[in-house]
């Protein structure tokens, strides 16, 4: 699957300066005007990592690989059992989003 | 070459087109004038007028002039003229046929496609309703933007360091306030707010009810009951507004305005600018709560804000200036002419659709939130038409968003589907801008789930569709404003119509394919016919002849989306002979 940090070509630990930078290269490379898919792909995954926040609610609550529906089903139970969280993607998180560090960077970021 | 796309400016009071022409954006003059007053209007003769002259008309015939019609635009509604029904589009398609026209004598050849902009805060029917008035007019409308992104566009172009821009556009009917990123070659709006009824028009209807006032307290004459007096204090009215942009007082005289019971009625009053600041104070008011509306919808404060830019007419009104100094503790920009910036800005745009180099790049946000009614709770009680938004205001266009429901009852079997537009919790209380009923769904118990999808494309127009998520049954439908809506053959006969308004003017012009086979040469079009008979003979060939017509035809492709027809020939002879050779 493709992570949108991966999508936007950044590391899981940039800051949203870099984040935010690297998603204007790939818009100005891909105006919405051109390809709508891929600006809209771009455009979700920026919004998914923009800021600690976003990137918090990322790491602890999505699904991988689910679209719309496959979430519903989840939802309502309608195909699939609810599967509890990998382990790696736990120990992902744990790794991922050092809470601390979340809150130092918003506040590094403020200060400047 | 690439084929032409105009920028215009369709605007209340005032019309502008602009075009690229060797990677520079510039206004097309009309017999030197950049500007075109949106004002149509029917001559003694029968013969159509648009701009200065139906606006000079105004004064003595104003049962035969229309002005400011884009504050209709998107109503179920018709205005007379000369005696006969037009409907807002129609009216809109006489100011865009002459742009064309004026556009088409700058270029020497016949235009046939146009980005149209639009205020940001239009709703769904008044942009449809702009496309529509586009199509009437013989102009396939490739995009329409929003005037103040197209401004920003204008001001952000060719700029490296990252700016936050606040653009604040007042014109002749509508108010818009845009929060603008600028930065790395992308002009990337933040959040969009504003008023579609708010305008120099209104400031102009202050003075106006002033100076009927004072015609009453003085003669007891009701001066609304005389057209022509009427229009010549709405001239007045607006004459004194462009005096109190420079000068502290305004005169406003009009001799011989109406007969009294046998004697002569002047006007002679005095303005003062305090006076009339007084008088618009409270939609100066309502456009600083927008802005701050805006602000907040992108999540910054004032002291974010780099620069401010000024467009539209009315922003020259000195006491906006001085309001948005106090708010930001800087002078506001208005280097670009805010007449023409609007344009310019739909201009670059066109030549970015058109293929061009532009190394500036748009991404737009919609200002209003839309979604759905549902069984849901309002203030802790059960109610029936909860709001449920599903796109957010400020979203970034395009954009798609879904959501689920289930049917309430058991063996329930259509489901109604009401879309709004608004913020209000209570559905009733936003705009409901479409309904539609999905029908014969499965005979199951309730807790069918049905799943609504909305998307709004890149224009700022809304398609929704609705599926019953067991079987696939899908219902979809693009919110083309249920009540005015044009039906195709409306469409056409409007544009028949407002063509014969035309005569013989610019007979030469009007039968222009809309087609792909106006923007390819003649050779590039025989040649995809040639590609399209190789591909109906595959089947039928050896496989070593497939290959051959393969190669050729991946050769002619490239040659033409090279752009390289000199090229274009030698393969296409060969894969001429091929197939005569197999058709013999």
């Amino acid at each position: 699957m493709t992570t949108p940090y991966q999508i936007l070509c950044v590391s899981e630990h940039a800051n949203d300066t870099e984040i935010k930078q690297a998603y204007l290269n790939l818009v100005k490379e891909n105006p919405p005007d051109r390809d709508q898919e891929r600006f809209q792909q771009i455009q979700h995954a920026y919004e998914t990592i923009k800021d600690s926040d976003s990137r918090i609610n990322f790491e602890l609550f999505h699904f991988p690989e689910t679209g719309f529906n496959a979430l519903l089903d989840h939802a309502f139970k309608q195909e699939s059992e609810i599967q509890p969280m990998h382990p790696d993607d736990f120990f992902r998180l744990l790794n991922a989003v050092s809470i601390d560090k979340a809150v130092m960077g918003d506040i590094k970021n403020k200060s400047s | 070459m690439n084929e032409i796309i105009i920028g215009i400016d369709l605007g209340t009071t005032n019309s502008e087109v602009a075009i690229v022409e060797n990677g520079k954006v510039h206004i097309i003059t009309d017999d030197g004038k950049k500007i075109l007053p949106s004002v149509v209007g029917i001559d003694d003769n029968g013969e159509i007028l648009v701009g200065e002259t139906a606006r000079n008309q105004y004064l003595i015939y104003p049962e035969r002039t229309v002005k400011s019609i884009k504050r209709l635009m998107g109503q179920d509604t018709h205005i007379i003229m000369a005696g006969l029904d037009y409907t807002p589009q129609e009216i809109s398609a006489i100011i865009l046929k002459r742009l064309k026209a004026i556009a088409e004598k700058h270029v020497g050849q016949s235009i046939s496609k146009a980005v149209i902009t639009v205020p940001a805060y239009f709703s769904d029917a008044q942009r449809q309703a702009t496309r529509e008035a586009g199509e009437i007019a013989g102009l396939e409308v490739v995009r329409m933007i929003n005037e103040p992104t197209a401004a920003a566009l204008v001001y952000g172009a060719g700029r490296d360091e990252a700016k936050r821009m606040l653009v604040y556009d007042l014109g002749g009917g509508t108010f818009d306030v845009s929060v603008v990123n600028v930065q790395a070659g992308v002009v990337e709006v933040l959040s969009s707010h504003g008023d579609n009824h708010l305008g120099g028009d209104d400031f102009d209807q202050q003075i106006v009810n002033h100076i009927q006032d004072h015609i009453k307290e003085q003669h007891g004459i009701n001066i609304s009951e005389h057209s022509k007096a009427l229009a010549r204090i709405t001239r007045a009215a607006e004459n004194a507004k462009l005096v109190l942009s420079d000068e502290p007082f305004a005169q406003i005289e009009e001799e011989y305005l109406l007969e009294h019971e046998g004697s002569p009625i002047h006007l002679t009053l005095e303005l003062s600018r305090g006076d009339y600041e007084d008088m618009i104070e409270d939609y100066i008011n309502a456009t600083m709560d927008a802005l701050h509306i805006a602000l907040k919808g992108a999540k910054l404060t004032v002291s974010d804000i780099d620069e401010i830019i000024l467009v539209g007419g009315s922003t020259r009104t000195p006491c906006i200036r001085e309001r948005l100094f106090e708010e930001f503790g800087f002078e506001p920009h208005s280097e670009v002419d805010p007449d023409l910036c609007v344009a310019m800005g739909a201009a670059t745009q066109a030549a970015m659709i058109a293929g061009q180099a532009i190394d500036t790049v748009l991404v737009d946000v919609t200002p209003y939130t839309y979604g759905t009614s549902a069984l849901g709770f309002l203030d802790g009680e059960p109610y029936p038409y909860q709001f449920v938004p599903i796109i957010h205001k400020n979203s970034v266009l395009p954009t798609r968003k879904s959501e689920a429901f289930m049917t309430f009852q058991d063996g329930q079997e259509s489901v109604n589907v009401r879309i709004y537009q608004g913020e209000d919790p209570d559905a009733l209380n936003n705009i409901e801008i479409g309904e539609f009923t999905v029908e014969d769904l499965q005979d199951v118990p309730a807790g069918n789930i049905i799943t609504l999808t909305l998307a709004l494309d890149l224009n700022g127009m809304l398609h929704v569709s609705a599926k019953e998520k067991a079987t696939g049954l899908e219902k979809s439908i693009t919110i083309n404003n249920a009540i005015s809506r044009f039906e195709t053959e409306e469409l056409a006969g409007a544009k028949r119509r407002i063509d014969s308004l035309f005569g013989q003017m610019d007979s030469s012009s009007d039968e222009i394919e809309t087609s792909d086979a106006v923007s390819q040469s003649k050779a590039v079009a025989e040649a995809r016919q040639l590609i399209k008979k190789a591909e109906a003979l595959f089947d039928t060939v050896s496989d070593e002849d497939k290959e051959d017509m393969v190669n050729l035809i991946e050769t002619i492709t490239d040659c033409i989306e090279a752009g390289d027809e000199g090229a274009l020939q030698e393969p296409v002879e060969q894969l001429n002979d091929i197939i005569y050779y197999l058709e013999s």
